[in-house]
């Protein structure tokens, strides 16, 4: 089972990327369980890990709400390479995070990136996913934790 | 470092060889320099001694010389001048010689006593100024002056002629007594010297060999120092000395260094070193702690029963710029001395891998207990029973988790959802005690506690919500378990030496529990509430044969609830009742009819009945009305508190009641199906529910 420490680091290497990148820290919304199949917005930064634990890890968000936080950072390129790139590096932050908190515990591969297509998810046979809506200025987006 | 009592008498005698060595040395020097300065100034009256012994023949000469040229009629003026310069020169060495001391008092005497009488016959040739001669001009002769001269010099030379001998004699015996003084000094200086090269060469002798003794013994401290080193370096335990100030002291062993992710220990207070590392409260009590220990009434082991430390969670670097939590044990053990306690040892494990090994055990025997239970509750439950929760289970655990979809930013928001999760869990747990499966009960209890912490709250964000999403899907997979061992039970079932009548798995899957199944369950839930409660009472249940099916699943929910709260705040415990004239054990009657509206359920119980007062008194308690609304209240106004969510009349919570989310749940279920529900109450004697169902079109539920 997930222990709660555990996925904190994950929530707060998320709200920490907002803080850090855009001096506006992300609030965390009423988390869920996932139902189904999981609801991706329209850039998806994942993670796989395995280790001590087995399964993904990905920040979903809208186009709308990487595009604020790109004029936030300054940057003038809103194009569909950036916003790849802005996700990959929310992911990146949280594997950062992960590696941190639980050094070789956890092998943590490098970022994959989605945008538009539907990824590829290999959700572990057993473990449910966490859905943590990340809220920042009037967007939403969603961190995914599904790890046995 | 220690010294040893050998050790200690060695520095001693080797400080005291030390002090008597430049005693020794001093005494010598003192005596010596005494001695040196006594024959440097005998030498010198040796000398003058010696040089006045030369002076009676040469007088005797010059006065013979000086006669001879008064007979040639020569001149005799140069003669005359050394002759003065002897006798003045004799007069000056001689009184300093007079002044020295340690002459031989009678050759000095008869020296003194033969120059006092050379003194005058001296004086009158001495005292001669004019001119001897008196010239003519074919001759010169001796004048009359001259002539009287020349009369004192011939006396005065007869006179040194006659005593020269003697006074150089005595002068001699005076310069011999000096020699002798000299020699004397001279000899004693040589035996000091010897004695101090003597006491020298042994003292150096001895502080040689306590020198020796001294490097033997400090060799063994060194080896001693290098093994206590490799032992502090090599040992798992971090070891330290804490001092009357709380601080550590210069020696500690490596461990520490790993333990705390710091090498700078010494100085170090014991607060300084987990002050970042655990809780202000902790801290505190640990400190405590440490003062007690310096007590001297303190017991050494019954300080140890009550150490705060013996198993402390701190939270550490872990190197990669997180924290890790690990669990430290902290061993104190007093250092005593001759005036009180001298230090107190403390020796800290790094027992994390045990304390995780122990946790993990604990957790797999808590799983084992709870799959225990969970079989023996299925095994006593009935199959369609079971599978009928299950399902409800699932469902309800389904509208908790859709509760938490709904999107919140803002406290409002969140807080709204507690009391929906509430309603839902506490429902899930009153089935789930009714069919007497404890480990699913006790979850959801657990959820309840969480919900509560949670409604405390002056802010909530979703972080907070964190845990209890974790809950919510440990809960989930626990009735995933129950769901298949309930399966692999009915599978055995079906087995063909299986007895008759039992249930297939098929079955077990599509049935819903009718009227039957839900009398058992009520009368298995009476049995176990009263045994948990210690109540003795008995259930009648009529009518329910004629509920429709729609109606089943919120009777169920609705009539569970009405049975806790009968079991834990209506009927009394035996004394009570005997006290009150009520005769044998109590009474819970249910009973369900058609009427001509619809349908109607009522529940009494012959127990303590509800006081209006009480109940405005719990409401004010829990902070649901104030006093003054409260005193406002009629008795029937006061009778409904009991359906306001949160209202509780007890304090404390239990499995069964406490929550104040009982009656609430029920209302809100008769509500949903369009009815209605009141209660009546005749304190001390009964309390009864009617709950109005409407009619349903039973066709159209078929």
């Amino acid at each position: 089972m997930l222990r709660e420490e555990e996925l904190k680091t994950f929530v707060d290497g998320t709200t920490r990327y907002f803080e850090v990148a855009a001096q506006q820290p992300a609030s965390i919304g009423s988390p869920y369980l996932l139902e189904g199949e999981p609801a991706m917005h329209d850039y998806t930064g994942m993670i796989n890990v395995s280790g001590k634990r087995e399964g993904v890890v990905y920040f979903t968000a809208p186009r709308a709400m990487l595009t604020v936080l790109l004029m936030k950072m300054q940057e003038s390129d809103f194009s569909h390479e950036s916003m790849r790139d802005l996700v990959g590096e929310v992911a990146n932050t949280i594997s950062g995070n992960a590696r941190r908190d639980f050094g070789h515990d956890f092998v943590i591969s490098v970022p994959s990136v989605f945008a538009g297509e539907k990824p590829q998810i290999n959700r572990p046979t057993g473990a449910r996913a966490f859905v943590i809506p990340i809220h920042w200025r009037s967007h939403s987006a969603k961190l995914v934790v599904s790890l046995t | 470092m220690l010294l040893s009592g050998a050790d200690r008498n060695r520095r001693l005698l080797t400080a005291a060889a030390g002090i008597l060595l430049a005693a020794v040395m001093g005494l010598v020097l003192i005596v010596g320099f005494r001695l040196a300065t006594q024959i440097r100034a005998s030498v010198g009256t040796l000398q003058q001694a010696s040089e006045l012994e030369a002076y009676p023949s040469a007088i005797s000469e010059q006065l013979t010389a000086l006669r001879q040229r008064l007979d040639t009629l020569e001149y005799t003026g140069h003669v005359h001048g050394e002759l003065d310069s002897s006798v003045r020169g004799f007069n000056r060495d001689f009184t300093v010689l007079e002044h020295q001391k340690g002459l031989d008092p009678a050759a000095m005497h008869a020296a003194t006593a033969l120059w006092g009488n050379y003194t005058p016959v001296l004086a009158k040739v001495l005292s001669y100024h004019g001119e001897p001669y008196s010239d003519t001009a074919t001759n010169s002769s001796l004048s009359r002056s001259g002539r009287v001269y020349y009369a004192h010099v011939r006396r005065a030379e007869l006179f040194a002629q006659a005593n020269a001998a003697a006074l150089h004699g005595e002068l001699a015996l005076v310069s011999a007594s000096l020699q002798a003084r000299t020699a004397a000094a001279a000899s004693r200086l040589r035996w000091l010297l010897s004695g101090g090269v003597l006491a020298v060469l042994l003292l150096g002798l001895a502080a040689a060999y306590l020198q020796v003794a001294r490097g033997r013994g400090e060799r063994a401290a060194r080896d001693a120092q290098d093994q206590t080193r490799d032992i502090l370096a090599t040992v798992r335990e971090g070891l330290f000395l804490l001092d009357a100030d709380y601080r550590i002291g210069a020696v500690w062993s490596q461990a520490l260094t790993s333990m705390f992710g710091r090498s700078d220990f010494a100085g170090l207070t014991f607060e300084e070193l987990l002050r970042d590392k655990v809780p202000p409260e902790t801290l505190n009590t640990a400190m405590k702690f440490i003062k007690l220990l310096w007590g001297e009434r303190a017991h050494e082991n019954l300080m140890k029963s009550i150490n705060p430390l013996g198993q402390l969670e701190v939270s550490m670097d872990n190197g990669r710029g997180g924290k890790e939590t690990r669990y430290l044990q902290f061993d104190f053990h007093r250092v005593m001395g001759p005036k009180g306690v001298k230090h107190v040892l403390c020796a800290v494990g790094d027992i994390t891998s045990s304390v995780l090994l122990a946790r993990e055990l604990h957790e797999a025997q808590e799983n084992a207990h709870s799959q225990l239970d969970m079989m023996v509750g299925m095994l006593h439950s009935d199959p369609l029973q079971l599978g009928s929760f299950l399902d409800s289970a699932s469902a309800g655990l389904k509208h908790v988790n859709a509760i938490l979809k709904e999107p919140a930013r803002t406290h409002a928001e969140f807080s709204k959802k507690l009391a929906g999760l509430a309603r839902e869990l506490h429902s899930m747990k009153g089935e789930a005690s009714a069919l007497n499966l404890m480990s699913i009960a006790q979850r959801v209890h657990h959820l309840e506690d969480m919900l509560a912490e949670l409604k405390g709250r002056s802010e909530l964000t979703g972080n907070d919500f964190l845990p209890l999403v974790l809950k919510l899907d440990e809960l989930l997979a626990h009735l995933r378990g129950v769901r298949e061992m309930t399966l692999k039970l009915s599978s055995l079932r079906e087995q063909p030496d299986s007895p008759e009548g039992t249930i297939s798995a098929p079955a077990l899957r599509s049935a819903t529990a009718g009227p039957e199944e839900l009398t058992a369950t009520l009368q298995s839930l009476a049995r176990k509430l009263a045994q948990d409660h210690g109540k003795d009472f008995t259930l009648a249940l009529t009518g329910l044969a004629q509920c429709p099916p729609a109606y089943l699943g919120t009777l169920k929910d609705c009539l569970i609830q009405m049975l806790r709260n009968a079991a834990v705040h209506g009927i009394e415990a035996d004394e009570v009742r005997r006290a009150g004239a009520k005769n044998g054990g109590g009474q819970v009657r249910v009973e369900f009819r058609r009427v001509e509206s619809g349908y109607e359920l009522t529940f009494e119980d012959d127990g303590a009945g509800l006081s209006p007062e009480a109940l405005k008194e719990a409401a004010v308690r829990k902070n649901l009305l104030s006093e003054e609304q409260a005193a406002q209240l009629d008795n029937r106004a006061a009778l409904a508190l009991i359906f306001k969510p949160g209202f509780s009349t007890r304090n404390e919570v239990s499995m069964d009641a406490g929550r104040g989310a009982g009656m609430d749940v029920v209302a809100r279920a008769v509500y949903g199906l369009g009815g209605r529900i009141g209660v009546s109450t005749n304190p001390g004697r009964y309390t009864r529910f009617k709950i109005a169902l409407p009619a349903v079109d039973e066709t159209a539920v078929a």
